[in-house]
C-alpha cells in the first residue's frame, strides 16, 4: 500500500499509569508528515516530544488512536511486526549515541545490514563511514572516539539501513556547537541525497530552523505547526 | 551465523568473558572436586576391600552351597573360600588353642598376606595363601608351641610344616574379637585334619571379586535369599572403625564439595546479572534497528548455547586437569596411587553447567526479550531485573544443584536454610549498621561521611552486596574451620600413638603383671575394663525373642551375647548425650546407635541375663561412641554393684611401636591364655584416610578461596558504574583524590568488615551444627575466625574496591562521566 504520506496520526492519545492515577502524556494528536519532509518537534521538557517520536517510530504503542507508518497501522501490530517495519522503513539517531560498546565503528554501522542478512553490509558500511568522514576510524571502538565522532558513526548507522524515515532524538544534545553543526550538516545532506523523511526532536533552535516544518508541543498537545517560509 | 559473529565481537568487551569464566569456574570446581572425591571414595572402597580380602563376602555358619558358588561363576565373579575355626595345634613341646583358617590357593582376592621368616618380624607381602601341606603360624603361636620354620605341627589328624610366620591375614584384620593366636592352612588340608565335626563352630566364607555390575547383580540375587546364619558382607559392613572413618571422610568431602557448589552458584548468578544488565540497552538498540523479538530471542539463545558448550567443555577439561593435579600432589605425599578418574562422572559437571544457565542466566536473559525499544529514549522504561521470582528461581536452582551433587536432601536444605537466615540477618544487621553509620556522621566533609552516606543511599544494592560478601566469607571460614578444627580433632582422636593392640582374656591377677611389662618397655596402656558376658533378653518386660522373630531383622543388641563392663567415668572417646552417668547411678548406659535401632530411650528397662541370673535395669544414660578411636568400647555399661559379683576378664588396648613389638610379644608368651589382636593395619588405614581427606580439603579450600576472590571481584565490579559516576561528580565539584580514596575505602572497608563479622558469626554457628550434629564431635569455639573474617573482609574487599575504582582517581572526570 503506497502513499505519499510517510506518517499519519489520528487522535493519538498516550497515558501512563502512575502511583496516584493515570497521567496523560499525549492528548488527541492528529497530524501527518509527508514523504521527504523534514520535521522538527519542539517544545519544553516534559511536553511529550520524545514520547511522540517513540510512538510514531513504532518503538511503543499508543493507548488510544492510530499511528500509520507508510500506511501500516502500528497500533494494530504486535512487536514482532513493528520490529519488521522498523527494519524496513526506519533509522534512528539518539542523543546519547547508543553505539554498541563491544563493536568497532565499522561493525556498529554493519549491524543493521547484518540483521537483515545483507551480504554487502561491510562495503555499504564502509561507504557510509567515508561519507561521515570517519574512514580512518573504522576499527576504533566507541570509547576511543570523541562524542562528535560517535554521533557521526550513529548517523552512518542510521543511514546504512537506507531508511525511508530517519528519527533523531536530540541528535546534537550532547555535542558542542562545532560538532553539532557537523552532525546537522550530515543529517540534512544525507537526508537530501537519499530523499529520506526526517523527523527530529530538538531544543536546538538553529537545528529546528533548518527543517521544513516545526511542530510545537506543550502539555501533550500540538499547539502550532509552522511551515518554512 | 550472526549470533556467532556477534558473540565473537562481544568477547572483546569482557562481559561475555566474565560469564564464560564464571561458567568455567562452576563446572570445573564441581567436576574437579566430584571426580577427585569419587577417586578417593573408590580408593577407600579398595582399602576396605583389602581388609575384607575381597570385594564382597558371603559368610555362613554352614558350608557354602554349590548354588552360591555356581551363581558367582555365572556372573563372571572370581571366587575364593575360607573356613575359620578354632582348634588345638600340637607340637612336640606343647599344645595351644588357635584360631585357624583354611583357604583356597587364590585367597586373598584383594590385599595380600604379610608373612616373615623371622620370629616377630615386620613381614613382607605374599599374594597367595599357603600350599598344601604347609601351615603359617603367628609368631606368638610359634613361641607358645616352641617351634620354628621347618618344624612340623599337628592339626587334628594331619601333620603340617611351618613355612612362614604369619604377620597379617588380610581378611581378619577387622574382625575385632578373634581371640586365639592365628594360623592358616590350605583348604585342601582341611578334610585331612578331620577337625570339623558336626556341631563344630565353624565360619565359612565365600569371597567374591569382580566388576561392580556383577557384584550388584549377585547382591540383588542373594540378599533376599539369605538363609539363617548367612551374612552378606560388603566393604562398608567391615570393621566398624574403618567404616566410621570412611563415612566421616565422605561427609567432609561432600561438605567441601557442597560449599564449592554454592560458591559456583553465587559466581554464576553475579556474572549472569552483570551480563544481562549490560545488555539491556544493547538489546533495545538492536530492536530499534529492526530486530524482531523472535530474532532477538534466537540471537541471545544461540549465544547462550555457544557459551554453554564452550564454558562447559572448557570447565570439564579444567576440572579434569585440576583433579589430576590434586591427585598427583597427594600421591607424592602419601605414596599411594589413586584409582583413575572415571569419564562417566563428567555428567555432573555438565548438569552443573546446564543448571547454572537455566537457574541463573536464562530467567534474567528472557527478560531481555521483552525489553521495550523505547528504553533507548526513556531509560526509566527498563525491565525490572531484581525480583522475588528471580531470587526464588536462582535459589531453587542452587538447591537442585546441591541435591544432584549430594544425592540427598539434608545438606542442601541446611545450606539453603543457612543462606536464608544469613540473608535475613543481613537485612536486619546491615540496615541497622548503615543507618547508624549515617546518623553518627552526617554531612559531607570527610571521607568517612561521604563513604557512610553512600552506603546508606544505595541501601538495597549494598545489602545485596553485603549478602554476597558474607556468604563468600562464611563459606571460606567454614572450610577453614573444618580443616583446622574438625579434621584436627579427628586426627587428635587417632594420634600416631593410638592403641594398636587389644589385649583380651586378661585375668584380674594378670592385669598388674602385664601393666608392669608394658611399663618396663615404656608402652602406654589405656584403661583396663572388666568384661563380663551377658545377653539382653527382655525389653520393657517383654521377651526379646518374641519381639524379633525373624533372624535377619534382629537388632545388633539382641543378636548375640555381649561384653558388659562397669566404669565410674566416661571414657574420653564417649560423649554423654542424655541422662546421667557415674558410680551412683543404678541403671545402665547404652550406646546411641544400638539404642536408636530398637528405639530405646531413657527410662526403658532392659532385662539382662548374666551367668544364669536375670537383672532388670533401667536405661539411665545414652552415649555416643567414637568407634574409630581404637580403644575398648562397649554397647552397654552396667553398675559395678551387679557385675562385680561375676568373674571378669579384663580388656585394654596398648600402643606398641615397631621397636618394641618383638620384646612385648616374647614377654606375652608367658601368658598363654591372654589374647592379643593387632589392629595396627586398621589404624594405619584410617590415618591414611584422614591424611588424604585433610590434604583434599586443603586443596578444595585453596580452590574455593581463589574463586572467592574472583567472585568478590565480579561483585565489586558489578556495582562499580554507579560508584564511579558518583566519584567523578565529586571530583568535578572539587573533591580531592585523597577524599575520594578515603570515602571509597570507608565504603568498601565497611562492607568487607561487616561481611566479615556476620560471616564469622554464621560460620561459627554452622560449625557448631556440623560438629554436634554431623560429625558428632564436641563443639568448640573458633576465635581465629573472628579475627580472620573481619580482617580479610576489610582488606580484600578494600583492595579489590580501590583497585577496580582506581580509574575514578586517574581518568579525567569529564571522560569518566561521558563513558558511563
Amino acid at each position: 500500500m503506497k502513499t505519499n504520506l510517510a506518517i499519519k496520526t489520528q487522535n493519538l492519545t498516550h497515558t501512563v499509569k502512575t502511583a496516584a492515577d493515570d497521567l496523560t502524556i499525549l492528548n488527541d494528536i492528529s497530524m501527518s508528515i509527508e514523504e521527504g519532509e523534514s520535521v522538527a518537534i519542539v517544545g519544553a521538557s516534559g511536553s511529550g516530544k520524545s514520547t511522540l517520536l517513540g510512538l510514531i517510530a513504532g518503538l511503543d504503542v499508543c493507548s488510544d488512536g492510530d499511528v500509520l507508518l507508510y500506511g501500516h497501522n502500528l497500533s494494530k501490530l504486535d512487536e514482532e511486526k513493528r520490529a519488521d517495519l522498523r527494519g524496513q522503513y526506519v533509522g534512528f539517531v539518539f542523543q546519547s549515541f547508543h553505539l554498541l560498546p563491544s563493536l568497532t565503528a565499522l561493525e556498529n554501522v554493519m549491524l543493521p545490514g547484518e540483521l537483515k542478512g545483507d551480504k554487502d553490509a561491510k562495503r555499504k558500511a564502509t561507504e557510509f563511514l567515508e561519507q561521515v568522514g570517519l574512514e580512518h576510524r573504522l576499527q576504533h571502538y566507541p570509547r576511543q572516539l570523541s562524542g562528535g565522532e560517535q554521533q557521526r558513526v550513529a548517523v552512518a548507522r542510521a543511514f546504512a539501513s537506507s531508511p525511508k524515515v530517519l528519527f533523531a532524538d536530540e541528535p546534537t544534545g550532547n555535542l558542542d556547537s562545532e560538532n553539532g553543526k557537523m552532525v546537522t550538516d550530515l543529517l540534512f545532506g544525507l537526508n537530501e541525497k537519499q530523499g529520506t523523511t526526517l523527523v527530529l526532536v530538538t531544543h536546538d533552535a538553529s537545528l529546528a530552523q533548518r527543517c521544513s516544518r516545526q511542530i510545537m508541543m506543550s502539555s501533550g498537545k500540538i499547539i502550532e505547526s509552522l511551515g518554512k517560509e | 551465523m550472526l549470533a556467532v559473529k556477534l558473540l565473537i565481537r562481544e568477547i572483546r568487551n569482557g562481559d561475555v568473558l566474565t560469564l564464560l569464566f564464571a561458567l568455567i569456574l562452576s563446572v570445573s570446581t564441581v567436576t574437579g572436586i566430584d571426580l577427585f572425591v569419587d577417586r578417593l571414595q573408590t580408593s577407600f572402597t579398595i582399602q576396605s576391600a583389602t581388609l575384607l580380602a575381597a570385594d564382597r563376602v558371603v559368610r555362613s555358619n554352614t558350608a557354602i552351597t554349590n548354588e552360591r558358588m555356581e551363581y558367582a561363576k555365572e556372573q563372571g565373579l572370581e571366587t575364593a573360600q575360607k573356613t575359620s575355626f578354632s582348634s588345638m595345634v600340637f607340637s612336640n613341646e606343647g599344645l595351644q588353642l588357635s584360631q585357624l583358617s583354611a583357604v583356597t590357593g587364590n585367597y586373598p582376592l584383594r590385599g595380600s598376606y604379610l608373612v616373615d621368616d623371622d620370629l616377630f618380624g615386620a613381614g613382607y607381602s605374599v599374594e597367595d595363601g599357603p600350599s598344601e601341606g604347609d601351615i603359617w603360624v603367628s609368631s606368638r603361636l610359634a613361641s607358645l608351641l616352641g617351634v620354628g620354620i621347618g618344624d612340623a605341627v599337628q592339626v587334628g589328624e594331619t601333620d603340617l610344616t611351618i613355612r612362614h610366620y604369619l604377620v597379617r591375614d588380610p581378611g581378619s584384620t577387622g574382625s575385632a574379637f578373634a581371640i586365639a593366636p592365628r594360623a592358616v592352612i590350605n583348604q585342601d588340608d582341611l578334610l585331612k585334619t578331620q577337625v570339623i565335626q558336626p556341631g563344630s563352630r565353624v565360619r565359612y566364607s565365600l569371597l567374591l571379586a569382580g566388576n561392580e555390575d556383577a557384584l550388584n547383580q549377585y547382591e540383588a540375587w542373594i540378599t533376599p535369599n539369605l538363609e539363617k546364619g548367612e551374612r552378606w558382607r560388603t566393604p562398608k559392613s567391615g570393621g566398624q572403625g574403618i567404616n566410621s572413618a570412611i563415612e566421616r571422610a565422605e561427609s567432609f568431602l561432600l561438605l567441601a564439595g557442597t560449599l564449592a557448589v554454592v560458591m559456583s552458584g553465587v559466581a554464576m548468578a553475579l556474572a549472569s546479572s552483570r551480563y544481562v544488565r549490560r545488555h539491556l540497552t544493547q538489546v533495545a538498540v538492536i530492536k530499534t534497528l529492526g530486530a524482531t523479538p523472535k530474532k532477538i530471542a534466537q540471537l541471545l539463545l544461540s549465544q547462550l548455547a555457544i557459551i554453554f558448550l564452550v564454558g562447559t567443555g572448557l570447565g570439564l577439561l579444567l576440572g579434569w586437569l585440576i583433579q589430576e593435579v590434586i591427585a598427583l600432589s597427594l600421591a607424592s605425599l602419601l605414596s599411594t596411587v589413586l584409582p583413575a578418574a572415571s569419564i562417566s562422572n563428567l555428567w555432573l559437571g555438565m548438569v552443573t553447567g546446564l543448571m547454572s544457565l537455566f537457574a541463573f542466566c536464562l530467567p534474567l536473559l528472557m527478560r531481555l526479550f521483552d525489553v521495550s525499544p523505547l528504553t533507548v529514549l526513556h531509560p526509566a522504561g527498563k525491565v525490572q531485573l531484581k525480583s522475588l521470582q528471580l531470587y526464588i528461581i536462582a535459589l531453587t536452582g542452587m538447591y537442585l544443584l546441591m541435591v544432584v551433587y549430594t544425592g540427598g536432601l539434608l545438606l542442601p536444605s541446611i545450606m539453603i536454610a543457612a543462606i536464608f537466615m544469613v540473608a535475613v540477618a543481613i537485612g536486619i544487621i546491615g540496615y541497622g549498621l548503615f543507618k547508624l553509620g549515617r546518623v553518627l556522621t552526617s554531612g559531607a566533609v570527610s571521607g568517612w561521611q561521604i563513604g557512610l552516606a553512600s552506603l546508606h543511599r544505595r541501601l538495597m544494592g549494598n545489602l545485596f552486596q553485603l549478602l554476597v560478601f558474607t556468604l563468600i566469607i562464611m563459606l571460606g571460614l567454614i572450610l577453614i574451620g573444618v580443616k583446622s578444627s574438625l579434621i584436627s580433632d579427628w586426627q587428635r582422636q587417632l594420634p600416631v600413638d593410638a592403641p594398636n593392640h587389644y589385649l583380651f582374656n586378661v585375668q584380674e591377677g594378670e592385669v598388674k603383671q602385664i601393666s608392669d611389662i608394658a611399663d618396663n618397655l615404656q608402652i602406654p596402656v589405656s584403661e583396663w575394663y572388666p568384661m563380663v558376658r551377658g545377653r539382653v533378653v527382655q525389653i520393657n518386660g517383654q521377651d526379646a525373642d518374641l519381639l524379633y522373630t525373624s533372624d535377619d531383622k534382629e537388632p545388633e543388641l539382641l543378636s548375640r551375647e555381649m561384653n558388659l563392663t562397669w566404669s565410674n567415668e566416661l571414657a574420653e572417646d564417649n560423649v554423654l548425650l542424655e541422662g546421667e552417668f557415674g558410680g551412683n547411678v543404678n541403671g545402665l548406659s547404652i550406646e546411641e546407635e544400638v539404642a536408636k535401632e530398637i528405639g530405646l530411650k531413657i527410662g526403658d528397662t532392659l532385662g539382662v541375663k548374666i551367668g544364669g541370673l536375670d537383672y532388670q535395669l533401667p536405661i539411665t544414660s545414652i552415649r555416643s561412641v567414637d568407634w574409630s578411636s581404637m580403644r575398648p568400647n562397649f554397647y552397654l555399661i552396667l553398675p559395678q554393684s551387679i557385675l562385680s559379683d561375676f568373674p571378669a576378664n579384663y580388656v585394654s588396648s596398648v600402643f606398641i611401636d615397631k621397636d618394641n613389638v618383638q620384646s612385648f610379644y616374647k614377654k606375652m608368651a608367658d601368658f598363654p591364655t591372654v589374647s592379643m589382636l593387632n589392629v595396627g593395619d586398621l589404624i594405619q588405614q584410617i590415618q591414611l584416610i584422614i591424611a588424604q581427606v585433610s590434604q583434599a580439603i586443603q586443596l578444595v579450600l585453596f580452590f574455593i578461596l581463589s574463586s572467592a576472590v574472583l567472585v568478590l571481584n565480579a561483585s565489586v565490579r558489578a556495582s562499580l558504574d554507579e560508584r564511579l559516576e558518583e566519584g567523578a561528580l565529586l571530583r568535578t565539584l572539587g573533591a580531592s583524590k585523597t577524599l575520594i580514596r578515603q570515602s571509597m575505602l570507608v565504603e568498601f572497608g565497611f562492607l568487607g568488615f561487616s561481611a566479615g563479622v556476620i560471616g564469622a558469626l554464621a560460620a561459627e554457628l554452622s560449625l557448631f551444627g556440623l560438629q554436634v550434629f554431623v560429625f558428632e564431635l564436641a563443639p568448640s569455639f573458633h576465635p581465629l575466625m573472628w579475627f580472620l573474617g573481619p580482617m580479610t573482609g576489610f582488606v580484600v574487599v578494600s583492595i579489590i574496591g580501590l583497585y577496580a575504582g582506581k580509574s575514578v582517581l586517574t581518568v579525567p572526570p569529564m571522560r569518566m562521566l561521558r563513558s558511563l
